[in-house]
């Protein structure tokens, strides 16, 4: 199979498909060979489904014959393997799940399966979304394409890599902290975090009620805008589900960035960052200057005690996973466990507390977001952290760019803007008001257009 | 007295032994610099100089109840 097909943008597949030059079938064919070739060493897939994928991509051949016009038709796709698929085990990354067949779907999995995408199978995640596999474990962690001695990025790590590798060409991710976002920065790749509430959480794995988000991964901001689409929208079986109306994402990408108003967030998110990835940074808001934009600072001070957004991600974890860890510790990961049961031990005081410092964060937050339209920020401070170091227990939970926007719920965009001397890919965070991803993914998409990195490929 | 910034060693036990939940003593220097971290601005707050931020429930006519 050609890197031409493996790498197709989600356009480009529809095109071909509709002028007979490929089959879904064909596709599906040739990235179940990819995957048997390169998933030995990447680790990204916990379970394929080659009968399902092709059973998909024959139902869109049909429908393709039909003149059946729906963009996501016949694009393979894989879940994160914490979204609920019905008949095919959902592991969540852990023993505990490891057998686990629900006999309920996803409403992401549901949309994306109306849409007319072909299921590939589920990608690894870190354990329950919140712990990578230590050595020992029962699943194996995903490896980064761009250097396998280096994680992917967790805990969408299946998805950033399977991307990365061109062996799908669109994944779910889940971002409670930057779990897509991450993968996107160190895989080289797009992930958009949409508004809290724009896209469903119904039938995925919970890690913590207040600051989980689910969305799309890919490798284009134009195929993210494509896979949001079916995405967003109320659903009634999700409680913090929004009815704001559902913008036309694709159509969005059409227009320039002239005279939109970026703020520069000076504080918080350049403390201890990697000289290349500040230069990096720099030269993309020259860019976007170049493209018309109004670049210019902001300061947003009460970030600075962003990291008590882990007493709300510890106190509700713990919450959702109290009875296993009491009934059944020993099915925990090391380390996980311990981090799970470190939420025991936040008070309800301490808890409510961080609740007040994140209203405080999101009122400010907010201001800023009244003098410009976008906020940018480099999505991490250093590229893929090496297993080597991941795999100490005592590397922990290290001060992060991402979680300021699962504080404030806002739509955020990671995408590509350079590579390190050693060959790690850095990345562009771009947060905006909510329910304005339209307004992110077009800053996104004008950057993109300007520059060559998302058209790199990993040597694998 | 002034709570220390920084979550020591014998609260750490007293809080293990409150929850009712066992973490192994290897392991008690990984969960105290957890928390320690994400405690530090909780524990710097003060709530009588705080703008007020309170956890509000609204209530709608249909029934059922919002935490904002």
């Amino acid at each position: 199979m050609s890197d031409a097909i493996a790498y197709a943008t989600i356009r480009e597949l529809g095109a071909r498909y509709r002028t007979r030059e490929l089959s879904p079938v064909e596709v599906t064919r040739a990235l179940l060979a990819r995957i048997e070739k390169l998933d030995p060493v990447l680790h990204a897939f916990v379970t394929l489904t080659a009968d399902r994928a092709l059973a998909d991509a024959r139902a869109a051949e049909e429908a393709l014959r039909r003149g059946d016009a729906r963009p996501l038709l016949g694009v393979p796709i894989a879940h994160k393997d914490i979204y609920l698929t019905k008949g095919i085990r959902t592991t969540g990354g852990s023993a505990l799940l490891a057998d686990w067949v629900p006999d309920q779907e996803s409403t992401c999995g549901r949309r994306w399966q109306e849409a007319g995408t072909v299921l590939l199978g589920k990608l690894i995640t870190h354990e329950f979304a919140m712990g990578l596999q230590f050595p020992g474990h029962r699943f194996l962690p995903a490896r980064n394409p761009w250097n396998v001695a280096h994680i992917p990025g967790g805990s969408s790590s299946g998805s950033g890599a399977a991307l990365a590798a061109g062996l799908v060409h669109g994944a779910t991710g889940s971002d409670t902290g930057g779990s897509i976002r991450g993968p996107a920065a160190f895989c080289g790749i797009v992930g958009l975090k949409p508004t809290y509430g724009r896209s469903s959480r119904a039938g995925v794995l919970t890690l913590s009620w207040t600051l989980d988000h689910t969305g799309p991964m890919a490798r284009t901001v134009e195929d993210c805008a494509l896979l949001l689409q079916p995405l967003a929208g109320h659903d009634p079986l999700d409680p913090a589900s929004s009815r704001a109306p559902v913008d036309d994402y694709a159509a969005s990408l059409g227009r320039d960035v002239r005279g939109v108003r970026i703020g520069v967030v000076r504080n918080y998110f350049f403390e201890g960052i990697d000289p290349e990835v500040e230069r990096a940074f720099e030269e993309a808001m020259a860019t976007l200057r170049r493209l018309g934009a109004d670049v210019r600072d902001v300061t947003i001070p009460s970030l600075a005690a962003t990291h008590s957004f882990l007493l709300i991600l510890l106190a509700e974890a713990y919450a959702y996973h109290e009875r296993d860890l009491r009934a059944h510790p020993e099915l925990y990961g090391d380390v996980l466990r311990e981090r799970f049961l470190a939420g025991a031990l936040v008070t309800g005081a301490e808890y409510v507390q961080a609740q007040r410092i994140r209203s405080q964060i999101c009122d400010e937050t907010a201001a800023a977001l009244v003098g410009v339209d976008v906020l940018a920020t480099p999505t991490t401070p250093r590229p893929a952290t090496p297993f080597a170091q991941a795999h100490d227990p005592d590397f922990g939970f290290p001060r992060s760019n991402m979680p300021p926007f699962n504080i404030t719920g806002s739509p955020t965009l990671a995408l590509p803007c350079g590579f390190s001397s050693s060959g790690l890919p850095i990345s562009l965070q771009l947060a905006g008001r909510p329910f304005e991803e339209g307004t992110v993914l077009r800053v996104g998409h004008a950057y993109e257009q300007a520059t060559p990195w998302h058209t790199r490929r990993p040597p694998v | 007295m002034d709570t220390p910034l920084e979550l020591t060693l014998e609260e750490l036990r007293e809080r293990i032994q409150a929850a009712g939940v066992t973490i192994p003593d290897h392991r008690l220097g990984m969960v105290r610099k957890l928390l320690s971290d994400a405690l530090v601005h909780v524990r710097a707050l003060d709530s009588r100089t705080i703008k007020t931020v309170e956890p509000a429930v609204t209530f709608v006519p249909a029934g059922g109840a919002r935490h904002e």
